[in-house]
């Protein structure tokens, strides 16, 4: 004899039809989550990647910062160079008016990380400087 | 372990008594509990003649839920017509369950070899007539011998019962049916698309993780990033501030004496200014939004800028 009662049956599909439509809500949201946080991960990513190049990339840096340096406007302004292992110290007792205007001019249009800077006027033509630069 | 033991067949009418079973039991059901007919068809197989029982028993049975069946006997097909719900409901009236059991058989196909009349009751006797298996009142053969129904060889043509036939007919049930597992299927295949999605979403994260060399977690990224923010926001300000310090268009009494950067301060020296005649550089600096705090001291002018 069937027994099978087709209620039963369709209570059995509607029982599976509803759980796989609850699997899939379930992951339609953890989709879109993933989505989400890729979107996020992606922007991070990104801007974190910028500003690392920019401020964090040593090598950059120091290759940019020595070949200002290198200027011949800033050759005879004795400045001092003190390299640590997070940042390098330049400063000048006495320089032209000239040559700091040259230097900071160079510096402020680069992305170097200024954490200290001291410019004292001396005289009309002269003046110190300690500028600490961070990388 | 399957044990080859002969079961009880009994005979089922409307008029039986109830039955008091043990175990399983094969039954016959009563010529008075089906319609039968002997039909001459145009096809070949029993399967073609069981489309046409429908329309063929249409005029002859009373209007209810019927289920068919049919078997070829010689160039004849044995047709049937019988209701599934009335056969459960007599049986379950005269005390059987459906778990007793065992077999279903038309009185038709079982004891269509009778060859005299036999009394199935005190009241009615079973004999064959024209190939059909028929009851008749038992006082017409008052002379006939009672049937032993264990001495019947069963056929092979069991009778189903389809207990829920009067809920739903077959065809609504399987397009039903047919209509969830598509249901089923659809989903099914949604859900299997949406979690590859997941995974190549997931993937692809992963892949950003070490093209950009992050750190495991996104904390730690986000951690860097606001540090990083903020260092390019500081010098971002001190570069528009010192350019606003040294754009100032000063007399040529005032002079810019010192220039300090340090802990989040900028701080901008002047000598050379009196005080109330510093609304020059205090102006310039208002135009170009600078937030700052001015002060005297020692006839210095100090223009104070946080970062």
């Amino acid at each position: 004899m069937n027994r099978l009662n087709p209620l039963h049956i369709g209570v059995l599909l509607i029982v599976v039809l509803l759980f796989i439509s609850s699997k899939l809500v379930e992951s339609k949201n953890q989709l879109l989550e993933v989505k989400i946080s890729y979107q996020e991960t992606q922007k991070v990513a990104i801007e974190l990647s910028d500003l690392k190049k920019v401020y964090a990339d040593k090598k950059r840096l120091k290759k940019s910062l020595y070949k200002i340096l290198q200027l011949s406007s800033l050759r005879s302004a004795n400045i001092v160079k003190t390299t640590k292992k997070s940042e390098i110290i330049l400063s000048s007792k006495s320089m032209e008016k000239k040559a700091l205007n040259s230097l900071l001019g160079k510096i402020l249009n680069a992305n170097f990380n200024i954490k200290i800077l001291k410019i004292k006027k001396l005289s009309d033509k002269k003046a110190s400087l300690y500028m600490e630069i961070k990388w | 372990m399957k044990f080859n033991k002969k079961l009880k067949t009994i005979f089922l009418d409307r008029d039986s008594k109830e039955f008091n079973i043990v175990g399983k039991v094969n039954i016959v059901l009563s010529p008075t509990l089906y319609w039968v007919k002997k039909l001459s068809l145009p096809v070949k197989y029993a399967r073609d003649a069981k489309k046409l029982l429908p329309s063929i028993f249409e005029d002859s049975v009373p209007e209810g839920t019927y289920s068919y069946s049919v078997y070829k006997s010689g160039e004849h097909f044995i047709a049937f017509a019988y209701e599934d719900k009335k056969i459960l409901n007599l049986l379950t009236q005269k005390g059987i369950k459906n778990s007793q059991i065992a077999n279903l058989y038309f009185a038709q196909t079982e004891l269509n070899t009778l060859e005299t009349i036999y009394k199935v009751d005190k009241e009615q006797v079973v004999c064959v007539q024209n190939d059909i298996v028929i009851l008749l009142p038992s006082v017409l053969f008052a002379q006939s011998k009672r049937l032993d129904m264990s001495e019947i060889k069963h056929s092979k043509h069991r009778v189903t019962l389809t207990q829920f036939g009067h809920i739903v007919d077959k065809k609504s049930l399987y397009k039903i049916t047919a209509i969830l597992i598509a249901f089923i299927a659809l989903v099914a295949i949604e859900l299997f698309i949406t979690q590859q999605k997941v995974q190549t979403v997931t993937m692809k994260q992963e892949e950003l993780f070490s093209k950009y060399k992050l750190k495991s977690t996104m904390f730690q990224n986000r951690s860097m990033l606001k540090k990083y923010n903020t260092i390019h926001t500081k010098q971002m300000k001190i570069r528009i501030y010192i350019s606003a310090i040294l754009g100032l268009r000063l007399q040529k009494e005032y002079k810019l004496t010192q220039l300090t950067l340090k802990n989040k301060m900028l701080v901008a020296t002047f000598s050379g200014i009196t005080q109330g005649k510093e609304s020059r550089i205090t102006r310039a600096l208002q135009k170009r939004k600078i937030a700052f705090k001015p002060s005297f001291k020692n006839n210095l002018f100090k223009v104070e800028m946080a970062l």
